[in-house]
């Protein structure tokens, strides 16, 4: 564990080190925000029935960029072949990753959230709407970590990575959309939405950390 | 432990030869005839022997094809996230050539349903596509492993990295299938209910019969397919093999 929290440590220095990565991932969530608004003439309607899936796109588009880099300046400077040869399990690294690309979007999200609720005058941060985003957020990160290795094989392939990790997330993506728009209001719908999420991020966590080995070895 | 582990896998190894190997010599002897044969059977029962539906008419005939290649991609899929499994474990390429081969033509069988599904649905429900439970499924199914064939192609025929990577994706999308298919069927709803496989089945004997040619018929061409897309694909590799040593020797 406590590796796995020095992996952590590691990737939240270089964060803080290099600010453009979460920057630009939050300069792209705001930009996406106003650019639906103008689209979806947002301003004048009653939003709620929009916001979940506006918000929830943002999200995942700005997160699959953002782990999309989470190994490719690693590969370029030699870091992840040196952690791979050092002597801790490639789960343990994995975990580390997880947490640090978790906590980047947590912030991005929490900031989101904080603007549409001034943008639009609907308050967002109640506890169940931030019980879903986490849980939410565990679900696509763990299983974008994974995939994302494939970025370390060079530039050009960053671009598979939406194309792999959106299919595998309709699941994630239609409960998440439905549970926000339960925790705004929406008429109820009996399906336990909150619970597929849950087991969402427990499948997708758990493969993550059984598979990571297997595609992170040389 | 380790030793433990050798053994279990050694027990493996050999479960899978037994069973596997029988069906495995006589493939290019057993499959192609029988394959023929069942889907003449198919065609003459669609068009010939199954009663005209009432409501629906000519057009329903289409069932006796849409299911069974429908149902039968789900088992192509499922070869191809045994056999991603089996190579993760063993890391021999060969797994990997079936893998791969399995994925083509379970990408072909979706694309055929999708399509006769279109085709269906216009007379019958009006439209070509409506987001239902289970057409929305199988395209999602479509899309997952349209990316592992994409995933799988980023490296060459012999490059182990990249054949791991895409086992992965055939493996978890194969675990994502259950969680697709609660979500997008809360989400809606429209489908026919399966009146197949109810306790008491609603199609009238003839049709059930001629179903049953249909899914035999699907079922032996894509045993076929497979293994003549696993076979081609291990050729690939093999002849990327020699070709790369053509190289070296040329070079020395």
């Amino acid at each position: 564990m406590s590796s796995a929290l020095a992996v952590f440590r590691k990737d939240l220095q270089l964060a803080w080190r290099d600010r453009s990565g979460w920057l630009s991932a939050l300069a792209f969530a705001t930009i996406s925000v106003l650019v639906y608004s103008f689209a979806f003439d947002l301003a004048t309607a009653d939003i709620r029935p929009l916001l979940p899936g506006v918000l929830w796109t943002t999200f995942l588009f700005s997160g699959i960029f953002a782990t999309s880099q989470s190994f490719q300046r690693e590969s370029e400077t030699g870091t992840f072949d040196a952690m791979l040869v050092a002597p801790v399990s490639p789960s343990t690294i994995y975990v580390g990753k997880l947490i640090s690309n978790l906590i980047s979007l947590l912030i991005v999200e929490l900031a989101l959230l904080v603007l549409t609720t001034i943008l639009f005058d609907t308050p967002l941060l109640t506890g169940e709407l931030v019980l879903v985003v986490f849980v939410g957020t565990v679900g696509y990160v763990s299983l974008a970590t994974l995939l994302s290795t494939l970025g370390s094989r060079g530039s050009a392939r960053a671009v598979l990575l939406p194309v792999l990790a959106l299919p595998l997330l309709v699941p994630l993506l239609i409960a998440s959309v439905r549970a926000t728009g339960a925790a705004l209001g929406a008429p109820i719908d009996s399906a336990p939405w909150l619970l597929l999420l849950v087991i969402f991020a427990l499948w997708s966590t758990i493969g993550g950390a059984l598979l990571f080995p297997v595609v992170s070895e040389r | 432990m380790s030793a433990l582990w050798q053994v279990l896998v050694a027990i493996f190894w050999w479960v899978i030869h037994t069973l596997l190997e029988p069906i495995w010599n006589a493939r290019w002897v057993a499959l192609p005839p029988l394959t023929g044969v069942m889907m003449m059977a198919m065609i003459v029962g669609a068009v010939l022997v199954a009663p005209r539906e009432i409501v629906e008419g000519e057009v329903q005939r289409l069932m006796y094809i849409h299911v069974p290649v429908a149902t039968i991609s789900y088992l192509a899929f499922f070869v191809t996230a045994v056999a991603s499994a089996i190579f993760l474990i063993g890391r021999d390429m060969r797994w990997d050539a079936i893998a791969r081969g399995a994925a083509t033509v379970g990408i072909m069988l979706t694309a055929f349903a999708l399509l006769t599904g279109a085709i269906w649905g216009k007379p019958t429900w009006g439209v070509y596509w409506s987001w239902d439970a289970r057409l929305t499924a199988t395209l999602v199914l479509f899309l997952i492993y349209s990316g592992y064939l994409l995933a799988r192609a980023v490296g060459g025929p012999n490059d182990e990295q990249a054949a791991r990577y895409a086992a992965v994706v055939g493996i978890i999308g194969y675990i994502d299938i259950p969680l697709i298919h609660f979500s997008v069927d809360w989400w809606r709803t429209l489908h026919p209910q399966r009146i197949i496989f109810a306790p008491k089945p609603a199609l009238p004997g003839e049709m059930l019969l001629v179903l049953l040619l249909g899914f035999l018929g699907i079922l032996f061409l894509t045993l076929w397919l497979i293994t003549l897309r696993g076979t081609t694909e291990y050729l690939v590799q093999r002849a990327d093999r020699v070709r790369a040593r053509l190289d070296q020797l040329e070079r020395a």
